[in-house]
């Protein structure tokens, strides 16, 4: 499976949301790392023909996508980042929908949707009304959904967004298991969640793909180290203003700070080893940091 | 998949609401049509129902056959009889109304004495009582000198070319006499007020139909719709089913109970008579029995409700909500009558889709429309016209869902 995106932009009136992105994509996982706005969606619903690209095209094992239509969505799987159900289907009746409306026979998909069920964990949730669901649940059903065509192509788009952190380690495990065999795209803007089952990861930022390599590689993409130290009170705000913080530790005397700059800041300072969360940092800095503060 | 998409929008709590509502609405005008038939008692008691039908069906088919000179003279004869009764000449309503009990019977062919000795747009319900019998000879006659005369009038003289002109003459000749009467207040009745059903079934479907398309949207569910395998193409395919057979089955239920309610309570009697053997028909140039204005009406109304609704579902389609798609009907349906008085308007109000959900009306319209030298009424155009537009708005509602951009 090859998914090349050639040239491929999104223009909102004056506004460029994705710009003129070419890269390819074989099986495997990719996860794309931006903070709020940087046009992962955009790039997404393009890959889904939900959006026509302003410019460029995408080719699936050479063939325009969008030419391809119905054969393309035929090997798609996909989970939006915002989207609803029929709040009064039971999570079955809403899947057999699905289902049909991916041209799978009936008695393929009620074994299958039972088996996806299970997968889930929504086996016991079956009869519920979509309505009554939980947003965890509601996610696994949005995964479930995704996969009801057993798609090569599987885009995510923050699969794991509104979940607690207990679920969100295990919908990553699922995500990670689900993911053999195929080309999977997911996004998010929290480095965790791709750290570790990525085989590649995009960081996007303003409609471009500033970096992209293995964790490694883009750890080792950075021109800068990092450092911790800790610091006394009154000196917080000093180092705050003049380097870039990726970590702050409140300790009785002061604070441990983890610092990412080129030169040592501070006598005391000791090299650390950088974290696909300080590179993040690094490219994003003060929006990305905002966010990992949310998070927390 | 078709029947996902009608689960879809019955298993909404509001479209649910939406069906009890059409079903308490169309027991409401059950009521009113079968109330609207009413039987005066020789104590000049009115009543309704299957009792009152019964009587009024025994009085007026003392008079069923053909309307001879005849019957007429014998009407103007019981007509005066009765005029110079106590009971109608009394000031009490109460006797008034035992003297028109006994005019019941011939109640109908009075009327057409009336319209047939009036001027066109005027009626005089006393006209008969003055008529005389060598008058009454000329009744038949009398309806196509009353049509002249008015078209000759000041009103009608520059609205029609001397082609249209000729064309309602003509058909008002071609009328075959003597006309035969019965009894046939079923008929009339539900004539009467299938409109009002019509008109409601469309406007309350409206609700239904707008969501076939926009729940998605409103849902939030149209990014897995439109990137699913089927999504662009077979799943609009069945929407456009789900819809049709959504407007189909409940409209043609509703028409079923109503005529069954209606016909069944004020019985099917006269259905080979002439509209023009009642006070509405008398004028209409089309000669049609009340069997084939019912099948008109019914028909009329189901092709009016497919095209009213398919607009609705093409809008909702391409605006991805149910705001304006739920008020275009009631703006297709009220608008004639805030415009009927522009007479400039009056050729586009004739073929208005309005005019589908109540033929029974229609037919006694005088909209008339010249291609060449051809003449024609409103009536086969607009049977024509709106199974053409929605034909040619199927395809493009599909065309325009299906290349829904999700943004
Ligand atoms: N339909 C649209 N019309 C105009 N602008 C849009 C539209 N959709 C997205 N944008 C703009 O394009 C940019 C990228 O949006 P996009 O949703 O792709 O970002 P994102 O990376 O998914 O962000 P988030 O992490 O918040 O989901 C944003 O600035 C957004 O305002
Ligand atoms: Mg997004």
């Amino acid at each position: 499976m090859e998914l090349k995106m050639d040239d491929l932009t999104k223009e909102f009136g004056k506004f460029t949301a994705v710009d003129h992105i070419s890269l390819t994509m074989t099986n495997g996982v990719y996860g794309l790392l931006g903070i709020n706005g940087a046009g992962k969606t955009t790039l997404m619903r393009m890959l889904c023909t939900l959006l026509r690209p302003t410019v460029g095209n995408i080719y699936c094992n050479g063939r325009d996508i969008f030419e391809m239509d119905s054969e393309y969505r035929k090997l798609l799987g996909y989970l939006p980042q915002e989207f609803g159900f029929y709040p009064e289907f039971t999570v079955q009746d809403y899947l057999l929908y699905i289902a049909a409306l991916k041209g799978i026979r009936p008695a393929v998909a009620r074994k299958r949707v039972r088996e996806l069920l299970e997968k889930v964990g929504l086996a016991k949730a079956a009869g519920k009304k979509m309505k009554k669901l939980s947003g965890g649940m509601k996610r696994r059903a949005g995964i479930a959904q995704a996969m009801l065509n057993d798609p090569k192509i599987l885009i995510l788009d923050e699969p794991t967004a509104g979940l607690d952190p207990n679920e969100r380690i295990r919908f990553r495990n699922l995500i990670s298991e689900l993911s053999e065999e195929r080309l999977v795209l997911l996004s998010t803007h929290i480095v965790s969640d791709v750290e570790y089952i990525a085989n590649e990861i995009w960081l996007m930022g303003e409609g471009t793909i500033l970096h992209r390599g293995s964790v490694e590689e883009i750890i080792a993409s950075m021109p800068e180290n990092v450092w911790e130290c800790s610091v006394k009170k009154d000196q917080v705000a000093a180092y705050m203003r003049n380097y870039k913080i990726s970590n702050m530790k409140t300790e009785p005397e002061g604070a441990a700070l983890r610092i990412i700059s080129r030169d040592r800041p501070a006598e005391s300072a000791k090299r650390a080893e950088a974290s696909l969360e300080d590179v993040f940092l690094y490219y994003f800095g003060e929006n990305a940091k905002s966010e990992a503060e949310e998070i927390g | 998949m078709v029947w996902f998409e009608i689960k879809k929008i019955f298993s909404r709590t509001g479209n649910k609401i939406a069906l009890l509502l059409l079903a308490a609405l169309l027991s409401l005008t059950c009521f009113l049509t079968v109330g609207s038939v009413e039987y005066v008692d020789e104590q000049g008691e009115s009543a309704s129902g299957i009792e009152a039908a019964r009587h009024l069906r025994e009085d007026k088919n003392q008079w069923a056959g053909e309307i001879t000179e005849e019957v007429l003279l014998k009407v103007l004869q019981r007509d005066a009889e009765i005029n110079a009764s106590e009971e109608y000449l009394s000031k009490d309503v109460q006797e008034n109304n035992k003297a028109y009990a006994k005019k019941q019977g011939f109640s109908d062919i009075r009327d057409m004495l009336n319209h047939a000795f009036t001027p066109f747009r005027e009626y005089d319900y006393y006209r008969v009582d003055s008529l005389t019998a060598k008058e009454a000879a000329r009744f038949y006659e009398q309806r196509v000198v009353v049509l002249m005369d008015w078209l000759n009038s000041d009103e009608a003289k520059d609205r029609y070319s001397e082609e249209e002109k000729n064309f309602i003459i003509t058909k008002y000749r071609e009328l075959q006499t003597p006309l035969y009467y019965e009894y046939a207040d079923g008929w009339k009745a539900f004539a009467e007020y299938a409109p009002t059903i019509i008109m409601l079934t469309v406007l309350i479907l409206a609700f239904p139909i707008a969501g076939v398309f926009a729940n998605e949207f409103q849902c939030r569910a149209e990014s897995i719709f439109f990137s699913a395998r089927l999504g662009r193409n077979k799943a609009v395919r069945s929407k456009i089913y789900a819809g049709i057979w959504i407007i189909t089955g409940i409209y043609w239920t509703v028409i079923f109970w109503y005529s069954a309610v209606v016909l069944g309570i004020l019985g099917t009697d006269g259905a080979e008579c002439a509209i023009q053997t009642s006070l509405g028909g008398w004028k209409s140039f089309y000669h049609i029995t009340n069997l084939q204005n019912y099948f008109l009406i019914v028909g009329g109304g189901y092709l009016g409700s497919l095209f009213i609704l398919t607009l609705v579902m093409f809008l909702s389609a391409r605006t991805h909500s149910m705001v304006l798609p739920v008020t275009v009907p009631f703006i297709l349906l009220f608008l004639p009558s805030f415009l009927s008085n522009l007479p400039v308007l009056s050729e586009v109000l004739g073929l208005w889709p309005d005019q589908l959900l109540q033929m029974g009306q229609t037919v006694c319209m005088f909209h008339l429309y010249q291609v060449g030298n051809k003449v024609v009424g409103a009536v086969p155009i607009i049977m024509i016209l709106y199974p053409v537009l929605t034909c040619v708005l199927l395809p493009l509602l599909y065309r325009i869902y299906s290349r829904t951009e999700v943004k």
